[in-house]
């Protein structure tokens, strides 16, 4: 086990940063949300060219050839500053599932494009009644004579506004298992309405009223797409947990300067001891959720895949809930300033809400693991 | 000690309920939720009231207050809710009126209740400032007299609901010599003087209660005074007492419940209802609990009040901790229960609706905005942090 950096994943984390510093100060990603929905085209540009979207993938696919470390590295810093491109839904979820669940043909032919920016694909495989978890699949696709016939919804698709294609989990009757296609997103019957979320991204909630797709839309084979599907969400929610950690460590050092300079009583508020210990709580649930991304890395590395899942779930139920209560204090020790708009802290509260909803919620997570361990007592 | 039912408060419940369906207009039933309703309907929702002779329920008869007991107010707060009646200004009724009846002369009575009960106007509360918060004793707007005005000059910050109100009680500091707390005095100011203005402040929940408040030589006739000069501070400890079982907001604790059981029957996860979750129903049964905790808590306190018991300040403040908290924890459960839809940002409740509607939207609107607004109630009306430090302080002498 090493901690340290290697002096690439350094080098790495030192050009996020700067973009971050440059393209996110909070008037600039204000500028950014009244602008445009989920950052902008040229932001998008510099992540391409940057290499960050080819950073996780296999360089026989026109990735770098890096891990789930780089992916991790990349998040933390865009959490910092509360980023908007789409590099979670489009950069992780949808380029990380393909790699799992495609052909080689369709990895050869898709993911170079993936991977250098010029092919935007977004992960449709959330329901209202799967809530962000893998399965149950409700939506339909009915074998026609030449394809599929794909009805049924999906909600929170995330990276969707402005994505070329989706990858839509579906079932195919009397086929059992999930199967995954890829369906492009000016398809005929495909409505997206695109939504808001509380921390100013967008996303789109997708009705299929009989989208029809030819056979080689089906991504890998029929009834297989679980393992790949699984596979993008964990990388996926390892990424969204490492953002998190960026945003915890922000939302820290923001509220340990106002400490210092805000007076009350003829003193600085720092001085209370009430609020000092407060401070080091939230710093020991910082460093505990990053012990907890940790164990997902070593985990994702090293272990089978029902022990990796159970070990993902629990971290995003770990980690989502200590930034919870970090960035809620962020915003109680702010005292009234921390509630306001035109303020910092509030922003990273707002992420740490929206980021427990996604890809299933700390509870939803929590059952899952409580379901996996029960597996492991009875067997 | 006696838990048995009071017969007498389930006749007053039944006359609540038929005023509420008898007189009460639809279009003041069923109301989007919210913490506060727009000016309009809060002036309307008033004058009925006032009309069925329920224009003060909180308070006592000979300040021509309905005279009711605890657990009759707190029948008519939760029968109003249940029928989505619009909110009532709280400033006024719960923090001002028990100020004016206690401390104001027969003219300043007689210039400003007829319009609390009429409602005619509205109010707003002017304590806190940019650099007193917590430390409210710090406050600088400055009261000058000259000749039969004061002069006021200075900055108010986080100011309710300035932008829908007609009259402002403020803190003014008279006397910059004496000891802080013996410097400041209390002054109403109609919000229309010149050089008053006031600027709006957007708050996490995306919408505008606060404001900064603004005063720039604002003349106001030293008949405004409450009290005399000086008598500001021991004012507002009398107010803010006043304030903790006013924070704990009972019914919109007990609304929050019946939403999440609500949801709890209404959505369906893997293809049963949600409440059928374990995790949905273990959180449930907890939050369920503690808000019968702190329902019997609430009442407690009240007795403590009524008996002038000062017990009912520490009380008091363990029940604005843990009734805020609760508050908020029950509104994060909302979220969650909301499953994906607990992401997504509906228009405010007082807002337009979309053009077209999102999915979910009839049940889902208005939970994140109280989600987020609750991140306040442990910072408004004396912040966690300095009521615990007044529970050491008075109950251990710590
Ligand atoms: C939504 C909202 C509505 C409001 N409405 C009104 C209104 O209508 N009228 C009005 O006058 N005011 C209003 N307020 C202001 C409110 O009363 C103040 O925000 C509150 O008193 C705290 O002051 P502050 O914001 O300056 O925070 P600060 O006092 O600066 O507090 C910052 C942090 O320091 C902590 N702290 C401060 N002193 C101590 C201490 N001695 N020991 C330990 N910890 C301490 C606090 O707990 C907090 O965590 C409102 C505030 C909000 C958020």
């Amino acid at each position: 086990m090493d901690f340290e950096f290697t002096s690439e994943q350094q080098l790495l984390q030192d050009s996020l940063r700067r973009y971050v510093d440059k393209a996110y100060s909070f008037e600039a990603r204000t500028a950014l949300l009244a602008a445009d929905k989920n950052g902008s085209a040229e932001n998008w540009g510099i992540f391409a060219d940057n290499g960050w979207l080819m950073a996780a993938l296999p360089e026989a696919y026109g990735g770098l050839g890096g891990s789930l470390v780089d992916t991790v590295i990349i998040a933390q810093e865009l959490g910092r500053g509360l980023v908007l491109e789409p590099f979670l839904g489009c950069g992780v979820l949808a380029a990380q599932t393909l790699l799992g669940a495609a052909s080689e043909a369709q990895k050869v032919r898709l993911l170079p494009q993936v991977a250098d920016g010029s092919y935007r694909v977004a992960l449709a495989y959330s329901e209202p009644g799967s809530r962000g978890m893998p399965e149950p699949v409700a939506l339909q696709a009915e074998r026609t004579g030449d394809g599929y016939r794909l009805a049924g919804r999906k909600s929170l698709v995330l990276g969707a506004p402005g994505a070329d294609a989706f990858i839509v989990s579906a079932q195919i009757p009397k086929t059992p298992g999930v199967s995954l296609f890829l369906v492009e997103a000016d398809c005929a019957g495909l409505e997206c309405q695109t939504l808001p979320l509380h921390d100013g991204s967008w996303v789109q909630e997708l009705q299929f009223d009989g989208v029809e797709v030819a056979a080689d839309a089906l991504l890998g084979e029929a009834g297989q797409g679980l393992p790949g599907l699984r596979q993008g969400l964990a990388n996926g929610i390892v990424a969204l947990c490492a953002e998190l950690i960026g945003a915890m460590e922000k939302t820290l050092e923001v509220t340990a300067d106002y400490l210092k300079v805000r007076q009350q009583f003829g003193v600085p508020i720092g001085s209370f001891q009430t609020l000092q210990h407060r401070l080091a709580d939230m710093a020991a649930e910082l460093e505990l959720a990053r012990s907890s991304l940790h164990v997902a890395l070593a985990s994702m590395a090293n272990d089978e895949e029902a022990t990796r899942y159970k070990t993902v779930s629990g971290s995003k139920m770990l980690i989502c809930r200590a930034a919870r209560f970090v960035c809620g204090q962020g915003i109680q020790l702010h005292g009234g300033i921390g509630m306001t708009e035109e303020y910092l802290v509030g922003h990273y509260y707002k992420r740490a809400v929206v980021a427990d909803v996604l890809l299933g919620s700390s509870d939803g997570h929590e059952a899952a693991c409580a379901a996996a361990l029960q597996a492991e007592l009875r067997a | 000690m006696d838990f048995r039912p009071d017969a007498s408060l389930e006749v007053f419940r039944q006359e609540v309920r038929q005023f509420l369906r008898d007189q009460v207009p639809a279009d003041l039933k069923g109301q989007q939720r919210c913490t506060r309703s727009p000016r309009e309907q809060i002036m309307r929702w008033q004058k009925l009231l006032n009309e069925r002779g329920w224009g003060a329920p909180y308070w006592p008869k000979e300040h021509g207050g309905t005279g009711w007991t605890v657990p009759q107010i707190l029948v008519f707060d939760d029968e109003c809710s249940l029928a989505g009646t619009p909110t009532q200004d709280g400033f006024v009724h719960k923090m001002l009126g028990p100020v004016l009846n206690a401390f104001a002369t027969p003219d300043q009575k007689a210039e400003h209740l007829p319009a609390v009960f009429n409602g005619e106007r509205l109010w707003c509360q002017g304590f806190s400032e940019p650099g007193a918060g917590s430390d409210l004793a710090s406050l600088r707007t400055r009261a000058e007299r000259d000749g039969d005005c004061y002069v006021v000059n200075g900055q108010k910050i986080w100011t309710s609901y300035a932008h829908h109100a007609d009259w402002i009680f403020l803190l003014v500091r008279t006397d910059p010599q004496v000891k802080k707390q013996a410097g400041i005095s209390f002054l109403l100011v109609d919000m229309r003087t010149p050089g008053i203005t006031v600027r709006p402040i957007r708050s996490i929940d995306d919408a505008h209660h606060l404001n900064e408040t603004f005063f720039d030589n604002v003349r106001v006739p030293v008949g405004n005074l409450i009290g005399s000069e000086g008598q500001g501070w021991s004012i507002t400890k009398f107010l803010l007492n006043n304030e903790h079982a006013t924070t704990a907001d009972l019914p919109e604790l007990k609304r929050y419940m019946r939403e999440l059981r609500l949801i709890g029957t209404t959505l369906q996860v893997a293809g049963k209802p949600l409440f059928e979750r374990p995790e949905f129903a273990l959180k449930l049964a907890r939050l369920e609990a503690e808000l019968q905790a702190i329902e019997m808590l609430v009442q407690r306190v009240a007795r403590l009040d009524e008996q002038q018991n000062p017990a009912s300040h520490t009380l008091g403040s363990m029940l604005k901790i843990r009734a805020t908290e609760l508050q908020q924890r029950m509104t994060e459960a909302q979220i969650e229960a909301l499953g994906d839809y607990g992401a997504i940002a509906y228009a405010h409740p007082h807002e337009a609706d979309p053009q077209q509607p999102f999915p979910l939207q009839a049940l889902a609107r208005g939970i994140s905005n109280d989600m987020f607004l609750r991140r306040a109630s442990t910072i408004y009306g004396g912040t966690s942090e300095v009521q615990r430090g007044i529970i050491a302080k008075m109950l251990f002498q710590l």
